[in-house]
């Protein structure tokens, strides 16, 4: 196949097809196309959630169609991951999908466990699902706030980052970070949770279920909001099928797929919850099922604190689990005095064991595993190969956002410009994940 | 539905392929020219209804040696071995009514890589050969508009290939020179506080 | 200002240069310029619980042209670059900038192919606020540390004028 014709004849007025990159604006912008205009909605904007370009071509205020341009957070994250090792992979991997970051370490470490052979211990598990299902919470908030905000109900950005600001202080007293945790490690958790962790998450738990009628107060019979979300981003089953779309926009279409009941991982599948789904495909439903997901995920996590075991909360293994106790001193977080006693004075083979897992790392049975996630956005896969050393070989990210930026174009056709803002927040795209 | 009955399936309905499950995962290696037939069928027969993910790995040809970067890592690379020199373009499929997955491997030459387009059989296809094709250099003939997608239009070179480098800046402290303490730095510009 | 490449540097001017430096970073609107994981923390920093209003901050212009202080919050990608420098082309002067978080003042943990190797290799920065990512209270301390910044500048800096011109001494 040779390279697109670039050349002016085929960027001439009556040319059938448009080639949209970011060279040539100049020739397509004077090319003005059936009465159409082409308005670029550029990747700084304070209603494209993030660093996403739409070049959109408008017949008055109606959108014709739209083009979405992706890049422009491109980390190389993938490719740098094969120059680290494996630990090292899990603060890559959290930054992907900023909002989630739980959800990417965890199924990058599920990842890497199968190919190693093991199971973390039932207490990471669940602690696992905890702060997964917090995240969950934590990230729809953040959509409420932003949907909201992007569509005029601005106090709903306070409500919602309030509420957020309790799940991070609980997520800060555990792993020591608001946000990208590098906590959850292969083989288990970096360390444990504190002696007031139970206490602490019923007490948000109640918190956070109380806020929940709050939002539905502001939002769900708001005449404004309903004009501005019902009937808007229609996006079917089919269609989602088509398109590869899963998470919280193929539930709203009626379909209940959820991996967390039919592929379940971290032990999830011994609690009891429902997977909320609508019939409406359009922006409401998608906003009816996140608010019911937030409530469902609180339920998981009270069942999870309750049935909380006890135990080691990283693998057995001495080759591959984490080395160093960490613990709360006077300078901060660190290895605690009573380990650095025992690798410096009593033990050479720790001493050696703790040098080589933190320097070079363990190394990774050679093969590929594909393991995926339900976050809050869809499903989250990693596609993670090995050759057999301490590297990984290839970390490809399946992230569920890059995957639903490709309906925006049919999901807005005929709407108008400020319901593309609708659509596109209602797909809850984080360009973290997109651009990778 | 058992691994062991999807790979029966796959097997009975799409002869002559190698089949292979390893990880609690099914993989099957599809040369090039069958790889549309097969999606159409594993869509339409075995309801295979989602392309969850397409993707490129390099497997370089000969003994191959990964660019130290002792300026970004200071550490020593691996060496990939064994003379491959392909580019394995990877296919994750899911049948939401079987709850099963499958994985289809279709390995081109890293000189020139081709695969036909999946766009027609799946439509989701297309931001990821557009990410293959920027990262890998593997076209698709049949794809509506291939072009770049991450990287910006005039960028040259596919970088997660093997041979390209991870790029960055020497950080490398030089000749062992120490960082003053804060107190005894100076700064450009005093902040009275 | 054009005005204040005109105007006489020394003590004659001392008392308007505090009130219009008071003035100034008083009330700084920052532009959005939120990229990555810095983005949601300079949200939260934005939001109810530490609250940027009571620095008169509070409103994030989404048109740089309105706005005063661009705070780079998040990795700057090679696609990005140009667009940055274009948004701070686009702001009036004056202006300051602020990078937020490490990926802004230096490319980072990402020292690789696709990100900018820091923010400074396009724009001039004021002030670097470290972090991955930095607490709303840092960045707050970052800000409130370049309000004293601010507050000490002279009309005769030169800091109004534009990089490519000469100033009048």
């Amino acid at each position: 196949m040779t390279a697109p014709d670039r050349s002016a004849a085929a960027l001439a007025p009556d040319a059938d097809e448009l080639f949209l990159t970011g060279a040539d604006w100049e020739e397509i912008a004077d090319a003005v196309h059936d009465g159409t205009i082409t308005i670029n909605m550029g990747p700084q904007h304070p209603s494209t959630h993030g660093v996403l370009r739409l070049v959109l071509e408008l017949e008055a205020e109606v959108v014709r169609s739209v083009q979405p341009v992706i890049g422009y957070l491109h980390t190389g994250i993938e490719k740098n991951a094969e120059y680290r090792t494996w630990v090292q992979g899990v603060t890559f991997v959290t930054r992907m999908d900023y909002l989630a970051p739980f959800f990417n370490e965890v199924a990058y470490c599920l990842a890497v466990e199968r190919l190693l052979g093991i199971e973390a211990p039932e207490r990471a598990q669940t602690i696992r699902v905890i702060l997964m299902e917090l995240n969950r919470v934590a990230s729809h908030l953040v959509w409420l706030a932003t949907t909201g905000l992007e569509l005029g109900a601005i106090s709903m950005m306070l409500y919602g980052f309030r509420e957020r600001e309790a799940i991070l202080d609980l997520f800060e007293s555990q792993s020591g970070l608001r946000m990208n945790h590098a906590y959850v490690r292969p083989g288990g958790l970096v360390q444990d949770v504190t002696p007031d962790f139970a206490d602490r998450v019923r007490g948000l738990v109640t918190e956070l279920g109380s806020r929940i009628p709050e939002y539905e107060d502001l939002l769900l019979k708001n005449p404004i909001w309903l004009e501005r979300t019902q009937g808007i981003g229609i996006l079917d089953a089919d269609q989602c099928r088509e398109f590869g779309v899963t998470g919280p926009v193929l539930r709203s279409a009626g379909v209940a797929w959820d991996l967390r009941k039919s592929q379940p991982y971290c032990g999830i599948e011994q609690y009891e919850f429902d997977v909320p789904t609508d019939t409406g495909a359009d922006a409401y439903a998608r906003f009816l099922v996140r608010m019911e997901e937030i409530r469902q995920s609180l339920r998981i996590v009270s069942q999870a604190v309750d049935a909380l075991p006890g135990g080691e909360v990283m693998v057995a293994d001495q080759k591959i689990a984490w080395p160093s106790k960490l613990g709360l001193g006077p300078d901060g977080i660190g290895n605690t005095p009573e380990y650095i006693r025992h690798i410096m004075g009593e033990s050479m083979e720790a001493l050696i064991h703790h040098f080589k897992l933190v320097t070079e790392g363990f190394a990774v049975p050679a093969g590929q595993v594909y393991q995926a996630v339900e976050s809050p956005r869809g499903e989250l896969g990693y596609h993670v190969i090995s050759n057999g050393t301490t590297k990984p070989y290839r970390v490809h990210v399946r992230d569920p956002s890059f995957v639903h930026i490709q309906p925006i174009d049919v999901m807005t056709r005929g709407h108008l410009v400020a319901d593309l803002v609708a659509v596109v927040a209602s797909l809850d795209p984080v360009m973290g994940g997109v651009d990778r | 539905m058992t691994l062991a009955d999807l790979e029966a399936d796959v097997r009975a309905g799409l002869p002559g392929l190698d089949t292979a499950v390893a990880f609690g995962e099914l993989t099957v290696q599809v040369p090039a020219d069958r790889i549309l037939d097969v999606l159409r069928r594993l869509r339409d027969e075995l309801d295979f209804d989602y392309l969850v993910d397409l993707s490129g790995v390099h497997w370089p040809g000969g003994d191959h040696m990964i660019d130290p970067q002792l300026s970004t890592t200071g550490w020593p690379e691996h060496r990939v071995l064994g003379g491959r020199g392909v580019i394995e373009v990877t296919y994750h499929l899911l049948s939401t009514e079987r709850n099963v997955r499958v994985r289809l491997v279709v390995a081109v030459p890293d000189t020139a890589p081709e695969v036909p387009s999946a766009t027609g059989v799946y439509p989701t296809a297309n931001y990821h050969e557009r990410e293959v094709y920027d990262f890998f250099g593997v076209l698709f003939p049949g794809h509506p508009r291939l072009e770049r997608i991450f990287m910006p239009d005039d960028w040259v070179g596919h970088p997660q290939r093997k041979d390209y480098p991870l790029g960055g800046v020497d950080t490398q402290y030089q000749g062992g020179q120490a960082v003053p303490p804060p107190d005894e730095r100076v700064w450009s510009r005093e902040v009275a506080r | 200002m054009g005005l204040e490449e005109r105007l006489p540097a020394g003590i004659l001017l001392t008392n308007l240069e505090r009130f219009v430096n008071w003035g100034r970073s008083s009330s700084l609107w920052p532009a959005t310029f939120g990229l990555a994981c810095c983005a949601i923390e300079m949200m939260a920093t934005g939001a109810g619980h530490y609250d940027l209003a009571r620095f008169g901050m509070e409103v994030f212009r989404a048109s740089p042209r309105q706005a005063d202080l661009m705070i780079v919050a998040g990795r700057v990608s090679q696609k990005m670059a140009p667009v940055l420098r274009r948004i701070y082309d686009q702001m009036a002067d004056p202006k300051w900038v602020l990078s937020m978080g490490v990926c802004a003042s230096s490319g980072g943990m990402f020292n690789n192919y696709a990100i900018l190797q820091g923010v400074d290799h396009i724009v001039p920065v004021d002030m670097y606020v470290p972090g991955c990512p930095p607490r709303p209270e840092m960045l707050m301390d970052g800000i409130i540390k370049l309000h004293d910044k601010i507050r000490q500048e002279h009309f005769a800096d030169g800091r109004t004028a534009h990089p490519d011109q000469p100033v009048d001494a």
